[in-house]
């Protein structure tokens, strides 16, 4: 139990994909405009961090390494995210389709998102067990979210403040995600 | 071919592998596509909530509904010229895509107006009555027609059968608003908020006055509606101890009469929309029941001229029998 929770405190706060390891930085500019479509964006994300990498322990234990084709796992883990990523849009079309539209281009580019794969890769390198692997995908995800909707957040409140003229949109956006990052450095150390 | 055969077999567990990886997927996603098929699309209720439902045509579709469903299929969404660029923007939120100008090919944002028949010149003739997508046109064949004025939308439809012109638009006196709008306290050099927190103590009714400001100043109305910009009573209190002189109370009064303002155009909107439906019901109706008539007359014609010929000689027949017997 120990170790999920340490797991998850890591993935979550210690080694943020985002803010500690700059994975999965396109979306986090890109969809960070509102914050429903933030919070949209992050169930997806955080759906297919679980269970690409869940699907993606399995390919290479049961697959690849029976066969010694570990040096296969990197094309396999990408065919294997581009899966779970074409499910979750066709489940999102379905269930919200407004969401869908508001995402666009977005939805399908989490197959090139570097931090799925970059959990993917990382599970394998680390040698975790199944459960391990999930929890770290599972909090991977979570910490994709909890910096994506609180950057959503502050940018909300950006377009209502009066900012010099060139330092608008995207200037101001980097700004903001560089004192956030600098924010996450105070967890280095504590796991 | 010895020398090859290790590169094969070198190859096919790989291939295999791979392959066998595909299929396994491709069932899987075959199964869930066709488990969450979607019927119908809700966006296309969304967007067409949204536009002015004026049914006037100058988008180049035949009503708003269909256009709305252009736009879910990826249209342009400024083709809109009663709507103007407040519903651009609006359609720009909902779809989180760039707001664009509107399109001058597809008419200038004008005033609002409605229509207006000259009842000396009206002939009666009853022409203008199906071409009006909202039913606001009174009259019957040889009275006098005339416009309902409350639920003409100005779409102009009307005036192109009327074989008399005798239908002008004329612009609706709309009373411009007191005081100034959000754009004009927007373009007053007024000095930056700085969150002090002066305005929150004071305010009797508990609204973050500074955090409605910014909602107002971004004209973000929603925002406005949920800190609460209804429970204003316009004390003025926060005015009087903001640091910056900001004036706080005219913005919420702006803000207000835009909402209001957007609320009457939405409900304007909604009625029109029911009665395009009404009225596109009402023309289906008429339609089937013209089919109908033609279908029994036509049946008549083809059989009705002979047999009833062949009656009128016989009854002819007998009468001249019957004229002839007594002499």
């Amino acid at each position: 139990m120990t170790d999920i929770i340490l797991i998850l405190v890591g993935a979550i706060l210690v080694n943020n994909f985002v803010l500690t390891q700059f994975l999965g930085l396109c979306p986090f500019m890109g969809v960070s405009g509102k914050v429903e479509t933030a919070i949209g964006m992050s169930a997806a994300t955080l759906f297919v961090l679980t269970l690409a990498s869940a699907c993606s322990y399995l390919v290479f234990q049961y697959l690849l390494v029976p066969l010694g084709l570990e040096y296969l796992k990197t094309i396999s883990f990408i065919v294997v995210i581009a899966a779970v990523v074409s499910m979750t849009e066709i489940i999102m079309h379905k269930t919200s389709p407004l969401l869908y539209r508001i995402l666009g281009i977005f939805l399908p580019l989490i197959t090139s998102n570097c931090a799925v794969l970059g959990v993917a890769l990382l599970n394998i390198n680390q040698s975790n067990t199944f459960s391990h692997s999930v929890f770290y995908g599972f909090g991977a995800g979570l910490g994709f979210s909890l910096v994506l909707i609180l950057f959503s957040a502050m940018r909300e409140k950006l377009t209502l403040c009066d900012i010099p003229e060139p330092f608008q949109g995207a200037a101001i956006a980097m700004i903001t995600a560089g004192l956030m990052s600098l924010a996450f450095m105070g967890f280095s150390g504590m796991v | 071919m010895p020398a090859s055969l290790p590169l094969v077999s070198l190859l096919l567990s790989p291939v295999l592998a791979l392959l066998g990886l595909g299929l396994l997927i491709g069932a899987v996603l075959g199964f869930v596509a066709r488990k969450f098929r979607l019927e119908n699309d809700p966006v296309v209720e969304k967007i067409n909530d949204l536009l002015p439902q004026t049914q006037c045509g100058q988008c180049g579709y035949p009503g708003c509904k269909p256009y709305a469903e252009a736009i879910a299929a990826g249209d342009a969404i400024n083709k809109c010229p009663p709507g103007g660029e407040r519903t651009i923007k609006q359609l720009a939120d909902l779809l989180n895509i760039p707001a664009l100008p509107l399109d001058e090919n597809y008419g200038q944002p004008d005033i609002k107006k409605v229509a207006f028949i000259r009842e000396a010149e009206c002939i009666g003739c009853a022409k203008c009555i199906p071409a009006c997508p909202v039913d606001a046109i009174l009259g019957a064949p040889r009275f006098i027609h005339t416009v309902i004025e409350s639920e003409c939308t100005g779409c102009d439809l009307c005036i192109e059968p009327c074989p008399v012109d005798c239908i002008d638009l004329v612009p609706v006196e709309t009373h411009a608003p007191p005081g100034r709008t959000v754009e004009e306290l927007n373009n007053e050099e007024i000095l930056a908020c700085i969150n002090c927190g002066l305005c929150v103590e004071q305010c009797p009714v508990d609204i973050l006055p500074h955090e409605l400001y910014r909602a107002c100043r971004g004209k973000d109305y929603a925002k406005a509606e949920s800190l609460k910009l209804m429970h204003c009573i316009e004390c003025g209190k926060c005015d009087r101890v903001c640091p910056s002189s900001i004036p706080l109370v005219e913005y919420y009064q702006a803000t207000m009469q835009a909402f209001n303002i957007q609320q009457n155009d939405r409900s304007q909107a909604d009625k029109a929309k029911q009665r395009f439906e009404l009225h596109q019901l009402r023309m289906e109706k008429i339609k089937n029941e013209e089919e109908q008539r033609r279908q029994k007359r036509a049946e008549l014609a083809k059989k009705g001229p002979q047999s009833k010929t062949k009656d009128t000689i016989l009854a002819a027949l007998e009468r001249v029998k019957s004229k002839r017997k007594p002499n």
